[in-house]
């Protein structure tokens, strides 16, 4: 009895193998339901695209061309080494908004994705510079190190939850804190490792069976490979298996989930202690392939711009690749554009213009699709109530 | 005061939504200085109406006068500017504020930019005496209980010079108690020369409270009469436009193999008093057993207890032979129990996800579902087709987000998801709560259908008929403990009715 | 609705967040350079042969933080300023605004046709090895850096702190009154090591039996080392308690502390990296007896003249009391007495006379 009565010509039920196809193309790239998935990429590009023109007012006002910025940004962009950095940018950005993703699908905050991935590339460096394996092996454990620390330090905010009742936003912040007063003490107090002579003190050197290769020399990690296997096994798990499933139904309706036998303390540890291992994993191109060891110069912020990325890239994992790379390409311009005598705060001001206008956009969006999809569903249940 | 004249007169109103008409030829005249009632079930357009007097939306067609003054409402504020207030059925109070500042939350008497409590406060209290509605100014509102709540919300639309009320379902919320302190405020509020508008669906109520009661049928007014004019079946038969449908034939006997064993159950409540007490009872292979009970009284907590998500301090739980009283939910769900729960949004469906993800909700272990770990979407999707062919769900497809559904199909969706599971014990929850008559009817007829079969049924619902109607056997629940066991020959909505408030006569004695 | 307000919600604290991150990576401004945290407050020596040369190209490479910091980064704009002046330079500045933009940064200013690329700060060493190791035809040059076998083209600018230190060390012995003086330092690294060593050299040097208190903030990488003022004075007003009348504090930001303490116990504090009587108060001034002067604008201008004149060779260019690298400061007048004395062991130095260790 479903599908019959869908009797109105402009029923989006009339599809045809070809419109099946598209759908089922569409459909991978959101995870959803058709509806969504062209109006989620429309909608995200058209928050790029409103946040550019803002940018752009921005720059005008302040006596800069916005044209002329913004071609800069793609000359400067669009090299092969500027690509090259862009990818290797995003990596860690990707690793991290996946990580954010996995508890957003649970309608969880992981506002600790920030402190989890030091956690990791700390005890990864100093585990990772007293042992000796063979190549393979060494760097499976050095990740299984960083995964493991991550994981732990996520834990605390997932138990902290479950037992008592504290927000994971709070804890998550507060950890970040901690975090760093931590690493910093044990770097201090036992694995820091002075070379005579140099000022960037860091953990002993890795050995050389932990180094990454590069994929394209100095410029573009291996690492970016793992990311991409990261992604899959997040589009995998979360979308596809039924642990997946589990995962969203909490995410979406917890109580609902509970009264189907889905526990959500569970739930909560769970997908808490994948997304700190996966945050673990963000800081291994800095860790394997770039300075191979830890030291107080490290880099910052893969935490709250994984979370950006995973905002925008709306926590689905080709969303997630394409909002990397954006962030990343951005990342990579703001020099060129400093030359170019414009101020490279204007790439932040960009990021942080699309990630509002992401919400805004979204959520006018939304409204009007859940609104129309609601119509369509009512019109085609051909009873309007007095039909008389 | 002018009892004969019209506080609110209502003519030829329709209102139209994409593809569903929800009211049209309404007539309503409401006398001022009058309580009068609006009745009608759930769908049947009480709602969709009062947002119009309410000027939530605006009518097709129809003029809208109070006292004898034609009105547009293009918003609440314009109703509100008219004298007109609403007491919506969700409270719209911010917890963190005291009484006070939310009664006066966006009406603040402002005086050179301070907000003037003390005047604020005069008011109140002139208001409060007046009306014989108290409440603490100044406790926060999260301290209040849902009847003060409600209080706060009455106080709130005559602090703005609300002279007609609309209360909408005011009585879902309450404990019976709360129920006559209310229906005494409505009283003292209308000696004071208001007028209220009192939207129900539960009859005896409506016979106590009101002056005068409107019956609304399939989105339009299909009669107006007094209380003392009319019986209750001849208003319920009014609300629905025929006899109740409720065939009590039933083709197979109740089995003697005991499904579901409660015995003893006591669950701790929020204070010293127990949820539950000592609660036992036994359901048969093809049996219904029927709870009957004002909401509240316990109803719930035995639902969570039964399905593993409160853990009692005393008692046990059998079912088929095995004691389920340790066990988790999942294993309860996986060993043949199924639950349709009381609220279907907050606990049934997952509003955002697909038809399909819905009705695979709870059924994920099962194999047939599963590759490997991996959900096998496509026989998931195959399965929800047949659950909403069989259950007569009203969609396009499987892929269509849960929220598009209507109340009804929704709920056809959920008892189909429940019942696809081939239970040996249902716990079905006010299974036709909110669902229009067709669907409603279908969902009984796959009840007895499942019943016939051996299903063991746990019926709570405070719909009367439903209860005689569906069930082989009657507790009644009554302040967390059965107070009354009868079979449904000698049940009577009388005789049940004084089961169920039996703890009002305790205490008034 | 409910779950897009927490959405809503969480966006605005991810974009602040963003926000926050970049002011926050203001701070590593200590974390990178700390050390001489400095306003090397100027007054170049102009050697100024102002010729005209052609295409003097010169990037310049801040790390997070950049001009405007009031301390390092600016010291090194002004030595590019003046290089700009007095050369002819052609300056092109870019600035980190996180640890990945390091290596990026180096190498678009190395695209962009500078022969010279000065780096600011040591933490450019691992992006500036893979630089410089592919751009041999490119000179660069880092301030307080150093890494183990590097390129030819790499020149690292290093400041003989030991010579300025000995010479506030004499200034200090020779105004001391009770024969007790003090030296907080900030990491206990070799470089800071220097300033100790100098400086108790230059005491004994006057006054073979003055006591000197010595402690240290924190260990090699510690950078709280470099921003804690509370420990500082702590410290100082323990030693000033005791007897001790002046204190001399190489440690960043927490310098101020040492200062803070002189105010309180009417003591002399000696600052460090810049003239600190010209960012003190008022009544600070009264106590800040000179500063050790770490004159990174004349490792930058000295580098591009010599980048300039074809001479720059690589390796560790140290720049001393000869070429004006360190020195001291005399505002304030309270050396006034003194000065000559001071100006021979300075002298003294250049010429080779006295010779300052370099590890107490």
């Amino acid at each position: 009895m479903s599908e019959p009565i869908a009797t109105e010509p402009n029923a989006p039920s009339a599809e045809g193998t070809s419109a099946n196809a598209v759908s089922k193309l569409v459909s991978l790239f959101t995870g959803r339901s058709q509806q969504s998935a062209l109006v989620t990429l429309a909608s995200s590009l058209a928050a790029v695209a409103i946040a550019l023109v803002l940018a752009g007012i921005l720059l005008w006002a302040t006596g800069k061309s916005p044209f002329d910025a913004y071609s800069k940004m793609l000359d400067a962009g669009l090299t092969n080494d500027k690509l090259l950095e862009t990818t290797q940018r995003a990596t860690p950005l990707i690793v991290a908004a996946v990580a954010v993703a996995i508890g957003f699908k649970m309608n969880l905050f992981n506002i600790g994705v920030e402190g989890q991935y030091l956690m990791g590339v700390f005890w990864a460096a100093v585990v990772g510079a007293y042992i000796h394996l063979p190549s393979v092996l060494h760097i499976g454990l050095i990740f299984l190190v960083a995964m493991a620390a991550g994981a732990l330090w996520a834990a605390v905010p997932a138990i902290l939850k479950v037992k008592k009742g504290v927000n994971e936003v709070i804890a998550t912040i507060m950890l970040n804190t901690i975090t760093l007063s931590i690493i910093d003490w044990a770097f201090q107090e036992q694995f820091r490792y002075e070379i005579p002579g140099q000022l960037d003190v860091k953990t002993k050197v890795l050995p050389t069976t932990a180094w990454l290769p590069d994929l394209v020399k100095n410029r573009l990690s291996s690492f970016i490979i793992v990311a991409l296997v990261v992604v899959l096994a997040f589009w995998l798990i979360v979308y596809k298996s039924k642990f997946g499933f589990r995962l969203r139904a909490s995410g979406a309706n917890a109580v609902a989930a509970r009264t189907a036998g889905i526990s959500s303390n569970s739930m909560i540890v769970t997908s808490m202690v994948m997304s700190g291992a996966i945050a673990g994993l963000a800081g291994m191109t800095y860790l394997l392939s770039t300075s191979h060891a830890y030291g107080p110069t490290r880099p910052e912020g893969y935490g709250f711009n994984g979370i950006a990325v995973a905002l925008l890239g709306r926590n689905h994992p080709a969303g997630i690749i394409v909002a990397g790379l954006l962030w990343g390409f951005l990342d990579s311009v703001a020099g060129p554009l400093q030359i170019a005598d414009i101020p490279q705060s204007i790439v932040l001001v960009i990021k942080a213009i699309i990630l509002l206008t992401v919400v805004i956009v979204n959520e006018v969006v939304g409204r009007r699709v859940a609104k129309r999809t609601a119509d369509r569903t009512a019109a085609q249940l051909t009873l309007p109530v007095v039909a008389a | 005061m002018a009892t004969d004249s019209l506080a609110v007169q209502l003519t030829g109103i329709e209102k139209r939504f994409p593809g569903v008409i929800a009211n049209h030829d309404v007539n309503l005249n409401v006398r001022a200085g009058t309580i009068h009632a609006i009745v009608g079930e759930n769908g049947a357009g009480k709602s969709t109406l009062m947002k119009t007097l309410y000027g939530m939306h605006q009518p097709e067609a129809g003029t809208i006068s109070v006292f004898g003054e034609h009105k547009v409402f293009r918003s609440p504020s314009d109703a509100i500017d008219a004298g007109i207030g609403m007491v919506h059925q969700h409270f719209m109070l911010a917890d963190n504020f005291t009484v006070l500042e939310n009664i006066i939350l966006g009406y603040e008497p402002i005086k050179g930019g301070r907000v003037q409590y003390d005047q604020a406060r005069l008011k109140l209290q002139d208001i409060m005496a007046q009306s014989g509605t108290h409440v603490d100014l100044d406790a926060p509102v999260s301290d209040l209980g849902v009847g003060q709540r409600q209080r706060v919300e009455i106080l709130k639309v005559l602090f703005r010079g609300a002279r007609i009320l609309i209360l909408d379902e005011p009585t879902a919320v309450l404990v019976p108690q709360e129920v006559d302190e209310l229906f005494s405020n409505l009283h003292r509020l209308v000696a004071d020369g208001a007028t209220i508008i009192f939207i129900s669906h539960k009859l005896d109520e409506v016979l106590t409270v009101s002056d005068d009661i409107t019956v609304i049928r399939d989105g339009t007014t299909v009669a107006e009469v007094k209380p003392d004019g009319v019986t209750r079946s001849k208003l319920a038969e009014l609300m629905v436009g025929s006899e109740l449908p409720s065939p009590h034939g039933r083709a197979s006997e109740v089995g003697s193999a005991v499904r579901l064993s409660v015995t003893g159950i006591t669950v701790a409540g929020l204070g010293e008093k127990h949820a539950l007490e000592d609660v036992t009872f036994e359901i048969h292979e093809g049996e219904v057993l029927g709870i009957a009970g004002v909401e509240g009284n316990g109803q719930f907590e035995l639902c969570e207890t039964i399905i593993g998500l409160t853990k009692p301090i005393e008692g046990s739980i059998v079912m088929n032979g095995d004691n389920i009283t340790h066990a988790s939910p999942h294993h309860r769900l996986m060993s043949g129990l199924s639950y349709i729960p009381f609220d279907r949004h907050r606990e049934g469906l997952l509003l955002d996800a697909p038809l399909w993800e819905n009705t695979l909700l709870g059924r994920d272990g099962d194999p047939q579902f599963l590759k490997g770990p991996f959900i096998n979407a496509a026989a998931a999707k195959a399965d929800s087709r047949e659950v909403i062919e069989r259950f007569d769900v009203r969609t396009p497809s499987e892929l269509v987000p849960a929220y598009a559904l209507s109340g009804g199909n929704q709920q056809k969706l959920l008892v189909g998801r429940e019942l696809s599971s081939h239970p040996n014990v249902l716990i079905a929850a006010h299974p036709t709560r909110g669902v229009d008559i067709g669907a409603q009817a279908a969902i009984w007829e796959k009840l007895r259908a499942a019943r016939d079969a051996g299903l063991a049924v746990l019926l709570i619902s405070a719909d009367l008929e439903e209860v005689i109607g569906l069930s082989d056997r009657i507790l009644v629940m009554f302040d967390g403990h059965i107070n009354a066991h009868l079979t449904p020959a000698e049940a009577t909505p009388e005789l049940l009715g004084t089961y169920m408030t039996g703890g009002v006569q305790e205490v008034a004695s | 609705m409910r779950k897009s307000k927490r959405f809503a919600a969480i966006a605005m604290v991810a974009a602040f967040g963003l926000m926050a991150a970049a002011c926050g990576d203001d701070d590593k401004t200590d974390t990178t350079s700390a050390p001489e945290a400095s306003t090397g407050d100027t007054t170049g020596d102009t050697t100024g042969d102002t010729t005209a040369p052609v295409d003097l190209n010169v990037g310049l490479a801040f790390d997070t933080g950049g001009r405007g910091d009031g301390t390092f980064n600016d010291s090194a704009a002004r030595g590019a300023d003046q290089a700009q002046t007095e050369l002819g330079a052609t300056v092109t500045e870019l600035e980190a605004t996180n640890a990945e933009d390091r290596q990026p940064n180096l190498e678009t200013l190395t695209d962009a046709g500078n022969g010279l690329v000065v780096s600011v700060g040591f933490a450019f060493g691992d992006g500036l090895a893979v630089v410089a190791a592919a751009n041999p035809d490119t000179m660069y040059a880092n301030v307080d850096g150093f890494y183990a076998d590097a390129t030819e083209n790499v020149t690292f600018l290093s400041f003989a702190a030991e010579q300025g230190s000995f010479l506030v060390g004499a200034a200090a012995a020779l105004k001391s009154e009770s024969g007790h003086i003090g030296f907080i330092g900030g990491q206990e690294i070799d470089l800071i090591k220097a300033f100790e060593a100098g400086y108790t050299a230059g005491a004994k040097y006057i006054n073979p039996d003055i006591v000197v208190e010595v402690k240290y903030l924190g260990a090699a990488g510690d950078n709280a080392a470099w921003g804690s003022p509370d420990k500082a004075k702590e410290i100082a007003l323990a030693w000033y308690a005791d007897g001790a009348d002046v204190i001399y504090t190489a440690a960043g930001g927490s310098g101020q502390g040492t200062i803070e303490a002189a105010v309180e116990a009417d003591a002399w504090a000696i600052g460090v990296d810049s003239d600190q009587y010209g960012t003190a108060t008022p009544d600070q001034q009264g106590h800040i007896l000179t500063s050790a002067l770490k004159r990174v604008d004349v490792a930058v201008f000295e580098t591009i003249k010599a980048f300039q004149a074809g001479t720059l060779t690589g390796g560790v260019q140290v720049f001393d009391l000869s070429t004006d690298g360190v020195g001291y400061s005399t505002s304030g007048g309270y050396l006034d007495d003194v000065v000559d004395q001071l100006e021979e062991i300075k002298a003294a130095i250049i010429a080779g006379d006295i010779v300052v260790p370099t590890m107490p």
